[in-house]
């Protein structure tokens, strides 16, 4: 019993992380249509940026965190206007995976010239070091703080979609673009409000999961198909699908390891045909994506 | 002085390793300890200029590996290749060595069957086998009974697990779960949970050294098992350049290895003296350097051997059984596996005047490849 | 000028540059080796891609399948060139008539996963399966017989380029002929308007699915022919990158035209041989500028852009 409740909560913990990097690229893609391969790579650029302030500027974790995040959004909303703006709607697909294919490598590039190729760590502030004792489990603290965010991201998220005025404008700018122009929504200044939160939490997903996802220049490449399955999964658009989806497969991939360790590749991917067979527009489906 | 032909030719050795990616470290110790070695034994041998060129080969893939090789030989026309970071990437090239009969010198790459591929191979590394015997002899005399061995899924895991299994269990011992991790696992934490559902006393762990052994060690004692578990492994796990980030979650492991950075002899303090003076620090020096450094000395030899000609055969004849001395300790090529018969040292990774390091503990001698040739 | 006979132009100059890479560098034919052998892989993407609009990043599973499958025969059954050849074209067939049949019915962000997903089982599958496929140190002992019983295939590769070039001239003849037949329109017309094909008594879903197909023998091919001139099968070829590379060199070069699919993969991997040496993060951010570049200003790619260079060439030869 202790067993099925130690590989939940480490399930549920890697699913928290998958969910924080993944929500960001479900909104974009919801909303914009855009099919951002990037997004791995502002999870990256988040991450890497809080490390350097952390190690080599000595930051305190809390401040080296939210000026990472705050950077990561400074020097993506340039490039919403310059380049996704040319790509956004269903018509150019190719076009917006080729894009931000090219524009990965190019942060890889860029990170590995400025970083070099070695792991980089984040050094955690002392709350959130050493082991929590949930009964016969024990948990890095660190991991019991993730799944705290998590909950607050989902309800936050929650939230501002479901009782603020920006959220009314966003989801019905998602179920009609060209309706809700013509109701007067400033769908431009919407998308680049809806790409900043969705760098920002991706910044924040790979500041945090940089104990489970390493930092390293090849993280953007690495780790962009689970962030796709998260939102393939879970539906295009739907903050809760997304949650859904990033447990599912979290908790999936953890059982996995644990009881067949050497097929431990096979459960993520298998889950995910399988999922995808029986609701091919993902857990809570909007439109196809 | 010299009595050969006013110019001799130029011998070119092509060295295939990481040089970017994640293994970056290795392969720049692998660069580091050639030319050290040629700072303290000159650029020639025999009168002939030896050459070293590099191609990048940053993670286990063999058919690029053999591809590196083929145009190395080809266009570069290398009279020897090595290096080898990982055991496919030294496999891949067999076919090679033997139609064009050029010998390979093996820095790293650990898996026994490597040199039963062709009689072209030496090693100047170590393997699995030749770690873990005495390891797993060791373990039983502390006491242990129940291990459980969780290594990473390719061919030094393997044979890693099977040394273990098989001496451990000879010896009276229980391996009471073995767990095989994916090559690229990063997040281990069912890993984890596994190995202390196992109920076992100790862990034997191997991974390939870097970004994966520090992602292990660090999740080991983030999951509150290193008080409840003792931690054995090759000296994989506790590789120097990673000591500063593992910290205190290294303190304490025991490891087998046949090179410490602290071991105690003049060579080898010659040996770290040269790298802080040629590179400004000797952070990175790990078993990858004495590797190509030996590796290097086995070059140089035969290139005499030879003339500077290229005779694989010949030159492979010529340094069978031949001894000399380390920077880790006394070493001789055995005639048999080709790879090298050394001393594995058992150690204990402690701070000493603050900064971590492996000491060795006790020295099992003239240990041989145990797993070359098994069972055949 | 007659399709046809544009199309047997084209055959033969890519024989005649192939021919003259031969001559011009014979140090590098490993290298020139495998350039062929991939043009032939990206080929069978741009059938699948560029003529039915699919877009798919599982094409690596139809390639390894056919390396891995004419591999694993080579080294217990049958050492021929040419029979190693047809399984693995027809091990990448079956595999793409299977997978097809599954996941073809989805579109957009579903369908990409999916052969993401059909990609990464196999690979593990091949991973797994090490007693047969080598796992991660790779199946080799391929050791192909001469071709036609003359030519072997030694070190330096003159024999496994020749060989590569035939079968890339003749998959590109063949290629031609299938887009050019009553089918290769039908697959046009789904990619323009599935909806109109169906009300005009087609089926969308069979035509995609009988392109795939025949996209999974090209590619089986390719693998094969990778395998037999390489002499080794590693885990890469069933590798998310590798669909991934294809993707790239097809845009580069110039989805929907066959010939794009070569110039594509000749300037993407001559430039990645060239700039890797040097440091692979420069080829890195290289490729990722080209690739940017590309899709802001010259959509269609090389052949696009060198279409129309020759349009405006034509257009003031006309006026002169």
């Amino acid at each position: 019993m202790q067993t099925v409740l130690g590989i939940a909560i480490d399930g549920v913990a890697y699913g928290m992380i998958l969910f924080i990097i993944s929500v960001g690229l479900s909104v974009t893609l919801g909303l914009m249509r855009v099919v951002n391969l990037a997004h791995g790579a502002f999870a990256m650029v988040g991450g890497y940026l809080a490390s350097f302030a952390a190690q080599s500027l000595g930051l305190p974790f809390e401040a080296a965190a939210a000026g990472a995040i705050l950077l990561t959004v400074a020097l993506a909303l340039p490039l919403e206007r310059l380049l996704y703006h040319r790509i956004y709607g269903s018509a150019n697909e190719l076009a917006q995976v080729l894009l931000t294919i090219g524009l990965t490598f190019v942060v890889v590039a860029g990170i590995n010239y400025l970083f070099g190729p070695t792991l980089k760590r984040i050094p955690l502030p002392d709350y959130m070091e050493g082991v929590v004792n949930l009964g016969p489990k024990a948990i890095p603290t660190h991991r019991a703080f993730v799944i705290a965010v998590g909950i607050a991201a989902i309800a936050g998220l929650w939230w501002l979609l479901e009782r603020t005025d920006f959220g009314v404008k966003l989801r019905a700018a998602v179920d009609d673009p060209a309706m809700a122009a013509a109701l007067g929504i400033r769908t431009e200044r919407l998308y680049a409000a809806t790409f900043a939160l969705g760098v920002g939490l991706a910044a924040l997903g790979g500041i945090l999961g940089a104990e489970l996802l390493p930092l390293e220049p090849y993280y953007a490449i690495r780790y962009i198909v689970l962030f796709l399955a998260v939102v393939a999964v879970g539906g295009a658009g739907s903050v809760f699908g997304s949650a859904g989806a990033a447990l599912a497969l979290g908790i999936i991939d953890t059982a996995g390891k644990y009881l067949i360790p050497d097929f431990g590749e096979f459960f993520f991917y298998a889950a995910m045909i399988l999922i995808l067979f029986r609701w091919p527009n993902g857990f809570f489906q909007r439109r196809p994506a | 002085m010299a009595t050969g032909p006013a110019w001799a030719a130029t011998v070119k050795v092509g060295v295939i390793g990481p040089f970017s990616g994640p293994f970056a470290t290795a392969g720049q110790t692998f660069k580091q300890a050639v030319e050290v070695y040629q700072a303290m034994h000159g650029d020639s041998a025999g009168g002939n200029k030896i050459e070293f060129v590099y191609k990048d080969l940053d993670q286990a893939n063999p058919a690029q590996s053999k591809a590196l090789a083929q145009e190395l030989i080809v266009k570069e026309k290398v009279q020897y290749l090595a290096g080898f970071f990982f055991t496919p990437d030294a496999l891949a090239v067999a076919p090679l060595m033997d139609e064009a009969k050029v010998p390979c010198v093996i820095f790293n790459a650990a898996t026994s069957a490597i040199t039963e591929k062709s009689p072209l191979y030496v090693r100047t590394s170590f393997t699995l086998w030749q770690a873990t015997v005495p390891l797993a002899q060791h373990v039983y005399k502390t006491g242990v009974r129940k291990v459980v061995t969780a290594v990473s899924d390719y061919g030094p895991g393997i044979d890693g697990e099977a040394a273990f299994k098989t001496t451990f269990e000879k010896a009276g011992g229980q391996v009471v779960d073995s767990i095989r991790m994916p090559l690229k696992s990063t997040d281990f934490a069912p890993f984890m949970q596994r190995i202390r559902d196992s109920g076992a006393e100790a862990i034997y762990a191997f991974l390939p050294a870097g970004p994966t052994t520090l992602a292990f060690t660090k999740a080991f004692a983030d999951n509150g098992l290193k008080d409840k578990i003792k931690f054995f492994g090759p000296g994989d796990i506790t590789q120097e350049p990673d000591l500063p980030a593992l910290g205190d979650a290294a303190v304490g492991i025991t490891t087998a290895f046949h090179y410490s950075r602290a071991h105690d002899s003049d060579l080898n303090r010659t040996f770290v003296a040269k790298h802080k003076e040629k590179f400004g620090n000797a952070d990175t020096v790990t078993f990858t350097s004495v590797g190509a450094y030996d590796g290097t000395h086995l070059i140089y030899r035969m290139v005499e051997a030879t003339g500077g000609k290229p005779d694989g055969a010949k030159a492979v004849e010529a340094v069978k059984g031949l001894s000399w001395e380390s920077p880790r300790g006394p070493l001789t090529l055995d005639p048999d596996s080709r790879t090298v018969v050394q001393n594995i040292y058992l150690r204990v990774t402690e701070r000493v005047n603050g900064a971590l390091q492996n000491t060795e503990k006790e020295t099992f001698a003239a240990q041989p490849d145990y797993g070359y040739k098994l069972g055949k | 000028m007659n399709p046809h006979l544009r199309d047997a132009a084209g055959a033969a100059l890519l024989a005649a540059a192939g021919l003259a890479a031969f001559w011009l560098f014979p140090e590098d034919l490993g290298l020139l080796t495998r350039i062929a052998a991939t043009a032939l892989y990206v080929l069978s993407l741009d059938l699948v891609l560029g003529y039915c609009g699919v877009a798919t990043l599982g094409q690596a599973a139809l390639f390894g399948t056919g390396a891995y499958a004419a591999g694993i025969a080579a080294v217990h059954l049958v050492a021929e060139p040419m029979v190693l050849l047809a399984v693995g074209g027809v091990a990448g067939g079956l595999m793409a008539l299977a997978t097809g049949a599954l996941i073809l019915h989805a579109h957009g962000l579903t369908l990409l996963m999916l052969t993401i997903a059909v990609t990464q089982i196999a690979h593990e599958v091949a991973n797994k399966a090490r007693w047969i496929t080598g796992g991660s140190d790779g199946l080799s002992g391929i050791a192909p017989d001469p071709v036609l019983g003359l030519f072997r295939f030694d070190l330096y590769g003159r024999t496994s380029y020749l060989f590569a070039l035939a079968v890339l001239v003749v998959g590109l003849l063949v290629a031609q002929r299938i887009v050019r037949s009553p089918f290769g329109l039908a697959c046009r017309g789904v990619r323009e308007d599935a909806l109109r094909v169906a009300a005009l008594g087609g089926s969308p879903r069979r035509t995609l699915i009988g392109m795939y197909t025949i996209s999974g023998v090209f590619a089986g091919v390719a693998g094969a022919l990778t395998a037999v001139s390489t002499g080794i099968v590693g885990l890469d070829s069933l590798s998310f990158s590798w669909s991934a590379e294809a993707l790239v060199m097809l845009v580069l070069g110039g989805a929907g035209r066959l010939y794009g699919a070569i110039i594509g993969t000749l300037a993407f991997m001559a430039i990645h041989h060239i700039l890797a040496a040097t440091d692979p993060f420069h080829w890195m951010l290289f490729i990722g500028l080209f690739l940017m570049g590309v899709v802001l200003f010259a959509p269609g790619g090389i052949s696009a852009a060198i279409e129309r260079a020759a349009g405006r060439l034509r257009r003031a030869g006309a006026r002169a």
